[in-house]
């Protein structure tokens, strides 16, 4: 995979020094921004096919860059917090980010979010959404024929729950925030019905996980939202 | 403001011996009068009655004023005017003077009135002010302090994300060296790394309790369902399980139990239960989690086969720094754990609280307030067209 290069915008070199090494792995070339502006400037001009922010720049907040970058490229944006806050989790993740990780992490999991990210951007420029039917497991799911099939029997689900299953399918591996769930599901004006969202969940969890409260397809980011897991 | 009389006059004061007292002078000068009747001129005596009229309208108001004024009218015309002992006027100016005291004594009187009852809104007024300046004064002075918590809650706001970065900066640094050197094979490398994660956690629940001492950590209560709690709970712990059972115990059959609480924090408490249970407990029991409706209640709870908790430790243990006896210091957090979990619970409505398992071990019940799906949400669940 060894190919592309890696952004880390950091004012901290240990930190850029660690994920330096997480990242080289990965990508073929890293180079590194310690503030905002530096990684704004670098994001366009070297094209990154990976980005890795930290929070707190010395002259700019992180979500700026992070906003800013996203208005004009499409690479997985990861990043780094050490803040004590999960709804600023759910703010960035709304302002473009794909990924957050918080200080103090294990370089294994930066690495294996980062690879997750680099496949998840390969497979979506190389086509557009997932192949269809897909397998996930014993369940069978057939976006253009909404169809649903457990081990071959078919699986009845409520009009919002086959839009919750679409949503996180069609974006698998990537967390979307409530909000963003809510937009795809019900569209973009807000009510009652929205603040149900988490029984939704629950109740597609039941109908599609072998054990819902151990899911292994649709995952609970705390706080944030939902990702949906392709099986390996 | 009530004026202030001295002591003896206290019981003029009141309205019927104030008008008693007045009848009484009036007629003690009627008779002073009725002596001296013919040595003075008409003009003279309705002076005097006039002063009468006066005096008793500024003790007792404009009803006494008048009554005095009437009154002072017809005892002018019976004892003091000839003919004497009658109520006709013998000569014609007479009259005029009769008039004329009745007219001053009434205009008087009303203005007396009006005097008395602009004095009496004006003692009002500086009352109202006297009161509002108190107030605003209270008002600065809650403003200022007001504004001194502002700025000591953003001092401590400030100190705490910069502590809280400072800390971690460092300690990422450290974990992740300690990890690429663990792979190597040096076991001391593991060492740091766990020690550099308990030093993280000592972290969090030290910068924890503060924000729940100072009241800076926000609630967020939402409908949320348990099983997704217990759900995450579940994923959190399980790369610390080594092995370990965790049973959990919900009726799949039923419709799901939701809660409106803030789903970040209760797992933060469901967590430390249950990461308590495992540390606490026999690595060949399990450690089963519950989950059930009661009342307006959401039960959550964490049962072990530990040894339990001494009757006279029940309370302590959810007290901050708390260390079970026979603890080495060297295990675990800053002891901070289950205080930190029943603040959380209760800032959120909820209670958590312990019990003695029957036949051995703990159990913890974490209570968050239930919800109720209204009927329209439950006919959308149930709907399950299929598609």
């Amino acid at each position: 995979m060894r190919d592309g290069t890696g952004l880390i915008v950091d004012d901290e070199p240990q930190i850029r020094r660690v994920v330096k090494n997480a990242l080289e792995g990965e990508v073929a070339r890293v180079v590194e921004a310690a503030t905002g502006s530096e990684g704004i400037d670098l994001a366009a001009a070297e094209k990154p096919s990976v980005i890795v922010l930290d929070l707190g720049l010395p002259d700019m907040p992180g979500i700026e860059v992070c906003r800013e970058i996203r208005k004009w490229s499409t690479a997985p944006i990861l990043i780094l917090s050490a803040r004590h806050a999960d709804q600023e989790k759910a703010l960035l993740l709304d302002a473009g980010a794909d990924d957050y990780i918080t200080k103090p992490f294990s370089t294994l999991e930066l690495t294996a979010r980062i690879r997750a990210h680099l496949r998840r951007s390969q497979n979506a420029q190389a086509s557009l959404g997932p192949p269809q039917p897909l397998a996930l497991g014993d369940l069978a799911v057939d976006l253009a024929a909404r169809t649903v099939r457990r081990d071959g029997e078919p699986v009845h689900l409520t009009p919002i729950e086959w839009e919750l299953l679409r949503t996180l399918l069609t974006q698998a591996g990537r967390t979307l925030t409530h909000r963003q769930l809510f937009n795809a599901v019900w569209g973009r004006s807000f009510g009652d019905p929205q603040q149900y969202l988490r029984v939704h969940v629950a109740n597609l969890r039941r109908k599609i996980e072998q054990d819902a409260v151990r899911p292994r397809l649709i995952l609970t980011e705390p706080g944030v939202g939902y990702r949906l897991e392709l099986p390996r | 403001m009530p004026r202030t009389l001295p002591g003896w006059l206290g019981p003029w004061h009141r309205p019927l011996p104030r008008w008693l007292l007045w009848i009484a002078i009036l007629a003690a000068v009627t008779a002073a009068l009725v002596r001296v009747r013919g040595d003075l001129d008409p003009a003279h005596l309705t002076l005097i009655y006039l002063l009468v009229v006066l005096g008793g309208s500024a003790s007792g108001g404009r009803p006494l004023g008048f009554v005095l004024a009437c009154a002072s009218f017809l005892l002018i015309d019976y004892y003091l005017q000839t003919p004497y002992g009658t109520l006709a006027i013998a000569k014609g100016p007479d009259w005029l003077v009769l008039v004329a005291f009745l007219a001053t004594a009434t205009v008087a009187t009303q203005l007396l009135a009006r005097a008395e009852a602009g004095a009496q809104a004006a003692r009002r007024h500086a009352a109202e002010i006297d009161t509002l300046a108190a107030e605003r004064v209270r008002l600065i002075a809650e403003a200022e302090h007001a504004e001194a918590l502002r700025q000591a809650d953003r001092l401590k706001d400030a100190l705490l994300a910069s502590v809280s970065h400072d800390l971690r900066t460092p300690l990422t640094t450290i974990k992740a060296l300690a990890h690429d050197i663990a792979r190597g094979g040096d076991e001391r490398a593991a060492v740091i790394e766990q020690q550099a994660d308990r030093l993280n956690h000592m972290v969090a629940d030290l910068l924890d309790m503060s924000r729940l001492n100072a009241g800076g950590l926000t609630m967020e209560p939402e409908i949320n369902a348990a099983e997704d709690l217990v759900g995450a709970a579940i994923q959190q712990v399980s790369g610390a399980l080594h092995g370990r059972e965790l049973r959990t115990d919900l009726a799949w059959s039923e419709p799901v139990l939701v809660g409106r609480f803030d789903f970040v924090h209760s797992l933060r408490i469901l967590v430390n239960l249950i990461e308590n249970a495992l540390k606490y407990s026999p690595a060949e029991t399990p450690v089963d989690i519950g989950v059930a409706r009661q009342a307006e209640w959401l039960a959550l709870s964490v049962a072990d086969r530990g040894p339990g908790v001494a009757p006279s430790e029940r309370e302590r243990i959810f007290a901050p720094f708390y260390r079970p006896a026979g603890v080495s210091p060297d295990v675990g957090g800053a002891g901070l754990g289950l205080a930190i979990a029943r603040r959380l619970a209760e800032a959120q409505g909820g209670t958590l609280v312990y019990a003695e398992r029957p036949g051995g071990g703990s159990v913890f019940t974490l209570r968050l307030p239930a919800a109720a799906l209204p009927e329209e949400e439950i006919g959308a669940l149930d709907a399950g067209r299929s598609l």
